[in-house]
């Protein structure tokens, strides 16, 4: 049982090293300002919606902090709140029972254009950015809303399959 | 909004703002200029760099390999524009010696200080293997694979073969995270312009780098008198006034000159030497240490 708890902590570990060593290198050079994709996070909405959003909101804190610590360039926070606080609010919003393939996909829309512009704001308000919300609309928030709709396609089977056993088995544990 | 408040209750919305006000107090603090690192940061940083350092260094052998593919027939017209350059080097070299020695008899004849024999000396590079991207608009930022164990301080400058990168914001025992110049700011606190200046005219030419227009992709240069000879097509480098900032690395190509907004000096956009994509190996410019 230990090990299946960690294999996710160690699977998110996984997806940040590639997002930061492997994926840049499959990105064509005109597209990497434009395209910025979120793996982590979107297996973190996985997991709220599929899971519990108390455990999205947790993953959601610490590898967005992990993103801040290691990618250190202005300030620490803005990765970890938006990431903790969208993944929450996501599992509040899209939990019921069983949620089907298009509502999770949309799901996926909406966290991703959250999460974009949650770190817009906040780059807004200590005046970091100079761009108007619609530039950064059409700049990298909707590209990415595209990359990770295709991300959370590609993983949805087997991603679900793992995340609702994990559930099952426990809700059989505690019964027995 | 009625709603929202209604579906997250007292006590969740309870949180939500006190978990706001904890995550603004934590950005603003980190914000501004700190002295160095706190232990766990380094700690997180060094051991994720770590494993970042196995994985990025094979992937772009792989890339690399399929890129180089593409690229066999330029490489023959590439060879020979090498060879042209070499030419000039070997004749440049000669000229630039008897210069050197001219200059240390000059120097020595004037009785420079310490101070202004160092600054006159060049520079050491360091060569740095990226081992991780972030393109996040906001906070575009590189790992590199050296830390303060290997002499990297806060503000050094980070080139690649073709110009100016980037300064390392942050530096931990075994990695630092470099700040490109893509995010030069006049209000951002931690951001500093550049003195430039232009190659071959050094005394005549200065301006300012001090903002990069993300829409035009280029650099924008200030504070450029009315009466400069900057021109188009004219090549920019760091004029290193200012003394942290090391002198003549490549910034960019000036692409237009025109008035500044209130008509008392000029401004130019400067297209980058570096195409700021596909990185591996940088170069840390380490100035020399002055003696107190």
């Amino acid at each position: 049982m230990g090990k299946r708890r960690y294999l996710l902590v160690l699977l998110l570990f996984g997806l940040f090293i590639a997002e930061g060593s492997v994926l840049p290198w499959f990105i064509p050079p005109l597209w990497q300002t434009r395209l910025i994709p979120h793996l982590v996070f979107i297996v973190i909405l996985f997991v709220a919606v599929y899971e519990n959003r108390h455990k999205a909101l947790l993953l959601g804190l610490l590898f967005g902090l992990l993103q801040d610590v290691v990618y250190y360039g202005a300030m620490i926070g803005p990765y970890s709140f938006g990431m903790g606080f969208t993944a929450y609010l996501i599992g509040l919003i899209f939990k019921f029972g069983r949620t089907p393939l298009p509502l999770m996909l949309f799901a996926i829309l909406t966290g991703s254009l959250m999460l974009d512009s949650i770190l817009f704001g906040i780059y807004k308000l200590f005046e970091l950015d100079h761009h108007a919300y619609s530039w950064a609309l059409m700049n990298h928030m909707v590209p990415n809303m595209i990359f990770h709709f295709i991300f959370a396609l590609a993983v949805y089977v087997p991603l679900r399959r793992y995340l609702e056993n994990r559930t099952s088995r426990r809700s059989q544990e505690e019964k027995a | 909004m009625l709603t929202l408040f209604k579906l997250l209750g007292n006590k969740r919305l309870f949180f939500l703002l006190m978990g706001l006000i904890l995550f603004i107090a934590v950005m603003g603090f980190t914000l501004g200029p700190r002295a160095g690192l706190s232990w766990p940061e380094k700690f997180t940083k060094d051991t994720v760099g770590f494993v970042q350092y196995i994985v990025y260094k094979p992937v772009s052998y792989i890339t690399g390999f399929f890129e180089d593919i593409a690229n066999l027939r330029s490489l023959q017209k590439e060879n020979e524009e090498l060879k042209i350059a070499l030419a000039h080097y070997t004749r440049d070299k000669a000229r630039y010696n008897s210069i050197e020695q001219d200059n240390e008899r000059y120097s020595n004849l004037l009785k420079f200080t310490d101070e202004q024999k160092a600054r006159n000396k060049d520079y050491e590079y360091r060569i740095a293997q990226v081992i991780s991207v972030s393109n996040d608009p906001d906070n575009r930022s590189l790992v590199i694979n050296l830390g303060s164990q290997n002499g990297i301080k806060n503000g050094m400058a980070v080139t690649s073969d073709k110009g100016l990168v980037g300064t390392v914001s942050h530096v931990s025992n075994f990695t630092s995270t470099v700040k490109l110049l893509t995010t030069l700011d006049p209000k951002d606190p931690n951001s500093n312009a550049i003195a430039a200046t232009v190659q071959g005219n050094e005394n005549k030419s200065f301006g300012m780098i001090e903002s990069f227009d993300s829409d035009k992709g280029m650099f924008l240069m200030t504070k450029i008198k009315s009466d400069d000879p900057l021109k188009e097509g004219d090549t920019i480098i760091s004029s290193g006034l200012g003394g942290e900032f090391p002198r003549f690395m490549v910034i960019g190509k000036v692409v237009s000159r025109q008035k500044g907004s209130y008509g008392l000096t000029d401004t130019a956009y400067i297209e980058p030497a570096t195409e700021f994509s596909d990185w591996n190996e940088l170069f840390v410019v380490i100035t020399p240490e002055v003696p107190q």
